[in-house]
């Protein structure tokens, strides 16, 4: 039977191919509905007053999120922008640091190398909790807490286990022949760097990027935590909206926040695009 | 051979870093402040506030940003800091991580706490005083015999923490979806066979679900004879058996067939928005109004009370043993205890929390700044509220109470 079947649609390739092609067009719009269909409704609650059941639509409408978030008198842009600019400094730092040590996993030999894999990986291991307790009484030692390159640090250990993975993947996909290549053909080292190995990498970076931003962005416990009242950040304003249960309140909080991260994002590789002239890769736009 | 040497490098820096760790710690006594309250006005002028508080009630946010942070500004030059948390414990770890590292300046000044968390920070040492008595607006507005003011959740204040707001538990529903509003235990019974699965409470340890559990207690068995009890578990157990029985007689007509319960009180208050259920109750009796003004329900939402009263409490404000900012943070208190920021704070189109200034001490003018505040929509009338308020049980009670209900309900 199956035999059989197989044979006709050999024969009527078009057919099956256009089948194919509906079937790939109805995935692509289902995903694109489960990514946009909760933001819409973020959305819609983001101005809903009272929305009950059974009703469709919303009952009645507030403005009252709106005041909240761009009232003036809650700082939340403020905060919102100064997270930005926090988050944007963890996830190049984080990048910083895990490029070369995803070089130095990947590429070459060292004692211990399995360890230092794995220790960079316990921050997702260990509870975030008790993680985060320890390094406060760490980082009263050292002077660290309470303070902004307290609350960076923090921010990046905990970006490190998701860029270190994501890099040494790349980097163990893109090797490196090509560098070796462009140095036999007499390239300087630091030719080497900027034409070869950046562009190489930079797919993995951007993604290493996104991820380390996020990860940085969401953070509430820690920053409170290691923070005190030196730094707010957008996610500690959003938090207790959302603990507390205020839809409408917690609803506009969470979609401002989806919508700025996209936007970083969205900037991020337009000028990386334009800086490589590149045309071909699609990360976000 | 090389496993070994790496298993004992690593002992090493264990052992060596715990040492590290126990050597460091030192303690820090609070400085003994002696100075007078212009001193303290003088030294906090110019200076910034942190102060840290539950930041999941826009009204309560917008107040303290707006209204309080203002009033500071422009009677002592403070700049007022507000640091939101989802839940004040977050603070007390960080207090407990900086004094067993000995850190004696801090980054807390102010914190709004009660009941579990100050009986932790009073028991380890974690916040500034006795302080209130430097401050005139205590001295001069503060019954400081009543009970509300001298226990925190049956925890002796002892002028660790100066009062904030008062709250008092309250169950709401809608008079156009339920006319009847049960007034005991026995009528809520009732009340909740008639709509069956349409009642329910958050399970405790929420906050309210655990009051809720409490006031059930209290009208079942009596808030005498729980207290009597003490801190015993067993003694706890035996006295509150009978309130244990009604719940489980409840069980089986409440949401879901009490098989579970929402997990929080917004949770409920959800529920309740949505119609999902037909009751919900809360620790602040200006809740109903919140909501009837945000428009999450309808205006025919109301509080109702049983007969025998209802628990109150008070929240209060402390100041962390090493805050940087002491002086800044006593002002703040200072005043938030004038009839001014009280009677504000009162204002259901600000906040509705209840004041705890003593009635008889306010002249004639101050008085008028309370009663020209319109009662919030659905609200009961405060003096109704406090002629049927109850104690809280000791902070030390409470979770022992949130573990029988654990053991006993849910599950079986």
């Amino acid at each position: 039977m199956n035999r059989l079947k197989a044979d006709k649609s050999a024969f009527v390739p078009t057919k099956t191919g256009k089948k194919r092609h509906r079937l790939s067009r109805a995935l692509i719009c289902l995903s694109y509905f489960l990514v946009l269909f909760p933001l819409l409704i973020l959305f819609v609650w983001s101005f809903t007053g009272r929305w009950s059941w059974p009703h469709l639509l919303p009952e009645t409408f507030s403005a009252r999120a709106l005041g909240e978030l761009f009232g003036g008198y809650s700082g939340a842009v403020q905060v919102l922008l100064s997270s930005i600019l926090l988050s944007t400094a963890v996830a190049l730092i984080a990048i910083a640091v895990s490029v070369p040590a995803a070089r130095a996993i990947v590429l070459t030999a060292f004692w211990g190398k399995d360890f230092l894999k794995f220790i960079v990986l316990l921050p997702v291991i260990v509870p975030a909790t008790a993680f985060a307790m320890g390094v406060h009484m760490l980082f009263i030692r050292v002077g660290l807490s309470d303070t902004v390159v307290g609350v960076i640090l923090i921010h990046i250990i905990l970006c490190l286990p998701y860029t270190v993975r994501i890099m040494s993947e790349v980097t163990a996909a893109t090797g490196d022949r090509l560098e070796a290549q462009a140095r036999v053909l007499g390239a300087s080292p630091k030719k080497t760097l900027i034409s070869i190995t950046f562009p190489l990498a930079m797919p993995g970076i951007i993604s290493a990027f996104c991820m380390a931003f996020i990860v940085s962005f969401s953070q509430y416990f820690v920053t409170l935590l290691i923070g005190g009242g030196t730094v707010t950040t957008y996610a500690m304003f959003m938090f207790p909206y959302i603990q507390s249960g205020d839809r409408t309140i917690a609803a506009a909080y969470s979609l401002l926040f989806v919508l700025s991260t996209l936007l970083v994002f969205i900037v991020l590789e337009r000028r990386i695009k334009k800086y490589y002239n590149i045309e071909d890769v699609f990360f976000f736009s | 051979m090389k496993l070994k040497r790496v298993a004992a490098l690593l002992l090493a820096l264990i052992l060596g870093f715990t040492l590290f760790i126990s050597g460091c710690g030192r303690n820090a006594a609070p400085p003994q402040n002696q100075k007078g309250f212009d001193a303290v006005v003088s030294a906090a002028k110019g200076t910034t506030v942190n102060f840290y508080s539950w930041g999941g009630d826009e009204k309560i946010n917008k107040w303290i940003d707006t209204v309080l942070a203002k009033n500071v500004k422009d009677n002592y030059g403070i700049t007022l800091k507000r640091i939101p948390m989802d839940d004040t414990q977050t603070a007390i770890t960080k207090l407990m991580d900086e004094k067993q590292s000995g850190v004696d300046k801090g980054s807390i000044d102010m914190l709004w706490v009660n009941g579990e968390n100050f009986y932790t920070a009073k028991e380890n040492g974690l916040f500034y005083g006795p302080f209130t008595a430097e401050l005139p607006n205590f001295q001069k507005y503060i019954d400081q015999d009543s009970d509300d003011i001298k226990y925190d959740f049956g925890v002796t204040v002892d002028g660790m923490e100066a009062p904030y707001a008062k709250a008092q538990f309250v169950f709401i529903n809608d008079s156009s979806v339920t006319p009847e509003t049960p007034k005991n235990a026995q009528e809520l019974l009732e009340y909740a066979k008639k709509y069956k699965g349409k009642v329910t409470y958050p399970a405790p340890p929420d906050f309210t679900g655990s009051v809720f559990v409490r006031q059930i207690i209290y009208d079942v068995v009596g808030y005498d004879k729980v207290n009597a009890a003490g801190t015993d578990k067993e003694k706890i157990k035996a006295a509150i058996q009978p309130a244990m029985d009604y719940l489980k007689e409840l069980k089986p007509y409440l949401w879901k067939e009490g098989k579970t319960y929402p997990a929080s009180s917004g949770q409920l208050d959800n529920m309740f928005a949505d119609g999902e259920v037909v009751m919900d109750m809360n620790y602040d009796p200006n809740t109903v109004a919140a909501m009837i003004d945000k428009g999450t329900v309808k205006d025919t939402a109301r509080d109702f009370i049983f007969d025998k009263g209802m628990i109150g409490n008070t929240s209060f404000l402390a100041i962390p043993a090493n805050a940087p900012n002491k002086e800044g943070a006593m002002a703040v208190i200072n005043a938030i205890l004038t009839p001014e920021l009280q009677a504000s704070k009162y204002d259901p189109s600000n906040w509705g929390a209840l004041p705890v200034l003593d009635n008889n001490k306010l002249s004639d003018s101050e008085k008028q700044l309370f009663d020209k505040i319109p009662l919030g929509k659905g609200v009961i009338p405060q003096s109704t509220l406090l002629s049927k308020r109850q104690p809280e049980l000791p902070a030390s009670v409470v979770p022992i109470i949130e573990e029988i209900w654990q053991s006993e309900i849910p599950n079986k």
